[in-house]
């Protein structure tokens, strides 16, 4: 227990420790929470009216960073799978980092589902026992039961990992792998789930489409791992931290081909929905070209498409790959893509127009946009800790004082 | 240093926004009261059938009004001022004891019964129904040789009993009581006449149940006999559209001609 | 836990010369109010509220009570909001009656679209008037279409493999083409037909399918009810529901004394909060008790019609066997018992 104890402080201290990058950057992130409380306070206080959301909208930035984070946290999957199923040696040595980009992303999901809620007082209701379990009935208790295990199976193989590091004690494998494979299928059932939640709703004839789940999985595992690259390089750039180029080269393939995927399922879409443009098209229509002067969405269409389209075509050249420069930029925008096409492209247009066909139009008001800020800073601010600990414990920077002396390669070849 | 001054100007930058959302929240303000009650109200024909309202208990008025239409939206007591429907010529699956009317004849006791002129004496009683122009009652009927019912085919005293105006009369030559009307209606429109007995065409309110006491409405309580050929049902003001949702200025969108330029 | 705790109000001090307990529950009530971030809880400093709050926070899902507990929480009910609206407030907590099942046609062809049943709701049913303003009827104004020989041939593009002639293209019937916001002079208007749309009280609920605590359920007489104090107001229901008849409490709902219905029923027309879903409940606390809904009520042109569906000299089952009637949506299967019929 005390090495136990011990750990949790050293990780802690070696995490909040750092040069003045890192506290402008902690600060910073400080500053948009701070902002974030204000907007929580008041709709806690005054209910949603303070958002901009209407019986007609009635899920909106919350709930589209909530499935696109969902997206995130599964696809930290594209670095444990490799890792272990094709034991690709440079990806194991950094598979942590992934571990704690799952953990993250699963608590913003959690604070946005917070944010979501009308009457967050009453989340009590949701949970066995005390509450009433709607399950298997409700998609919304599949998904809690699968974001919860999966956060669980996260937090455990992670700190696990970090801890026996830690102590400089051999693995566990058995018990340590058996998680790991868990941990992948359940990694695909998370994102699964998430889509189930949305496209088992005949109401809503623009998610109700049996292409949802694996088009979710797609996008996710475009914008997780670009994501986790941008991570990596500058965590490269800033840490003694050796990240492989094969590391950073498998997950830039991996991006480029969920991409491809991803951008071919829309173009499914595109062509199943208005090759007859029966009453089921209207959302996608509306989201593609406006209806009737009502237009806000489609400004976001197209700069998504435009993003996806332009980073997989630069992505497919290798040498622009092994550019880390312009490989980030590229990253960066496959991560931009693809929250707007989750959010802004699939949540919000699958309730315009409404089930009875009303069109209105939504955008976040800045109630909303402060809120969102704030759960993002959070998670950064949340990711940056851990990766930084987490790092130390790889580095053998943060270690047991009885295994003081190994080298701290010693420990990266397990 | 120069992380320091852009994470300056983005402090203020978001100290802007703090503000903002403040402002960009605006409240709908509370609709204006209108300081007058609307007490007249209609009920079906906006041109007849005014109910007054009134508190029948503390705190339970006999009726609610819209505020913009005054027609009647809500009744305390659904049975208030009523009288037993009476029988029906074919018998339907209602309970006689429970099945209750508005009556139309004291309407006539408040304007003024049709016998106080059309007495045989101070306008004679008419020889026979063949129609002809009438310069009297041209709010009702403003051409009586185009009445609005039957296409021709029927005229004044058809239906209104000659001997005695306060009456309705029927081929047969019985007298029926303006207070049921559907004695008279229900010879020639015999389907609706059906379907009124049976509870699906036409107005009633009171109780669901079966065999409960249930208030009708007769068929000229919706419809006016004398101009139906041009309304069956005359139009109406509707009551005020829903708030547009948040976020949206007009429902000019609604119309197809919109934004097809 | 929620048996011991539905009584907490009565277990401290009851007998005592209520300040004490007042002000532990209030202090107690604030502490779990700000511990849960939900200050929403006490906006009034009414004693009725404060204590009712506290108690009612920690009570359990309506359908799970024992009916002690029910007549608890309707008491409790009871005494907020007659304190809340100034005048004696009931809330009606009687089951379903036996051997009813409650069903709805609509004639299309009658409605004028005059809006009367949506005001009248709104009356019957204490909805929030303002910010939100919510209603559970919502009247579309639909096109009865007409071709005309001026349009031949302007509806679809040359070539394409699609051959022209022969057709002038309109949107006609019930389609998603409708609008919302008429307000014309008067109603109806040539040319249009009009649609009202409210809940069906299906019988296989996509709505209860999905809601993840069980706050909404099917009653046994076949209305789909809502424990307003068990939402969590997640909104799920509201995406389901393929007929958008749910509506969410925003905000606190304005919903002035003066034009508060005072008759009440638990699983009906009782004042909502914040934050949780609403919906047409057929005005349960009316029909219940033998009374009509308020819209079949308000209807100028007698288009609705309401009754129980198990006894064959209903209204509603005398339209099904003699007119031509169809449920909206037919082929979601969620089989409404909400019928529209044209005589």
């Amino acid at each position: 227990m005390r090495t136990k104890i011990q750990f949790a402080i050293d990780f802690t201290f070696y995490a909040l420790k750092g040069g003045i990058k890192f506290y402008t950057w902690m600060l910073f992130l400080c500053f948009l929470a701070f902002l974030a409380m204000f907007g929580i306070y008041e709709q806690f206080t005054k209910g949603l009216i303070v958002t901009a959301m209407t019986d007609q909208v009635s899920w909106g930035l919350y709930e589209s960073n909530f499935i696109f984070l969902v997206g995130v946290a599964a696809a930290a999957v594209t670095v444990v799978f490799p890792s272990y199923i094709y034991q690709h040696k440079h990806l194991k040595s950094v598979v942590i980092l992934g571990e704690m980009l799952a953990i993250t992303a699963v608590i913003m999901v959690f604070l946005f589902i917070f944010l979501h809620m009308g009457r967050p007082d009453r989340a009590w209701h949701m949970f066995p026992v005390i509450g009433i379990f709607n399950f298997p009935g409700s998609m919304l208790q599949w998904d809690t039961v699968v974001l919860n295990g999966y956060l669980g199976l996260n937090l455990m193989c992670a700190f696990y990992y970090l801890y026996k590091k830690y102590t400089g004690q051999p693995l566990n494998e058995r018990f340590y792998m058996t998680f790991i494979y868990i941990s992948i299928v359940w990694a695909l059932s998370i994102h699964t789930v998430t889509a189930f939640l949305m496209n088992t709703m005949p109401s809503r004839p623009m998610w109700f489409h049996t292409m949802i789940p694996i088009k979710f999985i797609s996008t996710a595992f475009a914008a997780g791992p670009a994501f986790i690259i941008v991570a990596f390089l500058i965590i490269k750039n800033n840490t003694t931290l050796n990240i492989a180029d094969e590391a950073i080269a498998l997950l830039a393939k991996v991006v480029v081909w969920c991409l491809g995927i991803a951008l071919f399922l829309t173009m499914s879409e595109i062509v199943t929905e208005l090759y007859h443009g029966t009453e089921h098209s209207y959302s996608l229509k509306y989201l593609m070209i406006g209806k009737n002067g009502l237009s806000r969405l489609v400004p976001w269409f197209w700069a998504s498409l435009l993003l996806n389209v332009t980073a997989f075509l630069l992505l497919l050249n290798m040498d622009f790959r092994k550019d880390y420069k312009k490989l980030r930029i590229a990253c960066l925008m496959v991560f931009i893509g693809i929250w707007i096409e989750k959010g802004l492209g699939f949540v919000l247009p699958g309730f315009i127009p409404t089930p009875i066909g009303e069109f209105s139009e939504y955008t976040p008001n800045l109630t909303e946009i402060i809120n969102s800020l704030g759960v993002w800073a959070m998670g950064l601010m949340m990711f940056t800790l851990m990766a930084k600990g987490g790092i130390g414990v790889l580095l053998g920077e943060v270690k047991h004082p009885a295994v003081v002396g190994k080298g701290a390669d010693e420990h990266l070849s397990d | 240093m120069r992380n320091i001054k852009l994470s300056r100007n983005i402090f203020y930058a978001l100290l802007a926004l703090l503000m903002i959302t403040e402002i960009g929240y605006s409240q709908d303000a509370q609709p204006a009261q209108d300081e007058e009650l609307v007490k007249d109200c209609y009920e079906s024909r906006e041109d007849y059938g005014y109910v007054e309202r009134r508190d029948i208990e503390p705190a339970l008025p006999n009726v609610i009004c819209s505020q913009t239409t005054s027609r009647v939206l809500w009744w305390g007591d659904p049975y208030d001022g009523t009288i037993p429907l009476g029988d029906m010529p074919l018998e339907a699956d209602y309970s006689h004891e429970e099945a209750v009317v508005t009556p139309r004849e004291k309407q006539l006791k408040i304007f003024m019964p049709c016998t106080t002129c059309h007495n045989g004496k101070t306008v004679p009683v008419p020889k026979n129904k063949e129609p002809r122009l009438i310069q009297f009652h041209q709010d009702i009927v403003p051409n009586a040789l185009q009445l609005m019912h039957g296409k021709g085919s029927i005229w004044c005293l058809d239906c209104h009993s000659m001997t005695n105006r306060d009456k309705l009369i029927s081929f047969r030559a019985e007298e029926i009581s303006l207070n049921q009307p559907q004695k008279l209606c229900g010879k020639c429109h015999g389907e609706v006449y059906r379907d009124w007995r049976d509870g699906i065409h036409g107005k009633r309110i009171g109780s669901w149940t079966k065999g409960g006491k249930k208030r009708w409405w007769v068929c000229t309580e919706c419809h006016n006999p004398h101009t139906v050929d041009a309304n069956i049902f005359l139009p109406i003001k509707p009551e005020p559209a829903p708030a547009l949702p948040k976020g949206m200025k007009s429902a000019d969108h609604e119309h197809k001609e919109y934004g097809h330029q | 836990m929620a048996d011991t705790n539905s009584k907490i109000p009565d277990q401290p001090g009851e007998k005592d010369n209520g300040t004490n307990r007042r002000d532990f529950l209030k202090e107690t009530g604030l502490s779990v109010a700000a511990l849960t971030g939900a200050a929403t809880l006490l906006t009034g400093s009414q004693e009725a509220e404060a204590r009712v709050t506290w108690a009612e926070w920690f009570q359990k899902s309506y359908r799970l009570m024992t009916n002690e507990e029910q007549k608890d929480a309707i008491a409790r009910l009871e005494e907020r909001h007659s304190q809340e609206f100034g005048k004696k407030v009931t809330v009606d907590g009687s089951p379903a009656m036996k051997d009813v099942l409650f069903g709805y046609a609509l004639n299309i062809k009658k409605c004028i679209g005059c809006r009367t049943c949506v005001h009248a709701c709104v009356k019957e049913n204490n909805q929030s008037r303002y910010n939100p303003e919510l209603q559970w009827i919502r009247v579309i104004k639909m096109e009865k279409g007409e071709f005309l020989a001026a349009n031949m041939d302007k509806g679809y593009p040359k070539d394409y493999g699609i051959e022209v002639g022969g057709n002038a293209y309109e949107n006609a019937g019930v389609t998603l083409e409708g609008e919302h916001y008429y307000q014309p002079e008067t109603v109806p208007e040539k040319d249009y037909f009009y649609f009202p749309i409210q809940c069906m009280q299906c019988e296989k609920p996509p709505c209860v399918k999905v809601c993840p605590v069980r706050s909404t359920y099917r009653e046994p007489d076949g209305i789909v009810v809502i424990d307003y104090n068990w939402c969590i107001g997640c909104r799920m229901c509201i995406s389901a529901c393929p007929y958008w008849a749910r509506r969410s409490n925003w905000g606190e709902p304005n919903l002035p004394a003066e034009e508060m219905n005072p008759k009440t029923h638990y699983l009906g027309n009782r004042p909502r909060m914040n934050g949780a879903t609403e919906k047409c409940t057929f005005c349960l606390q009316r029909v219940r008790n033998g009374r009509y809904p308020a819209c079949v009520e308000a209807c100028p042109v007698g288009a609705r019609k309401f009754g129980n569906l198990l006894d064959p000299d209903s209204e509603v089952r005398k339209i099904l066997a003699r007119k031509g009637v169809f449920r909206l949506k037919a082929e979601l299967n969620t089989y409404p018992k909400f019928f529209y019929f044209i005589d």
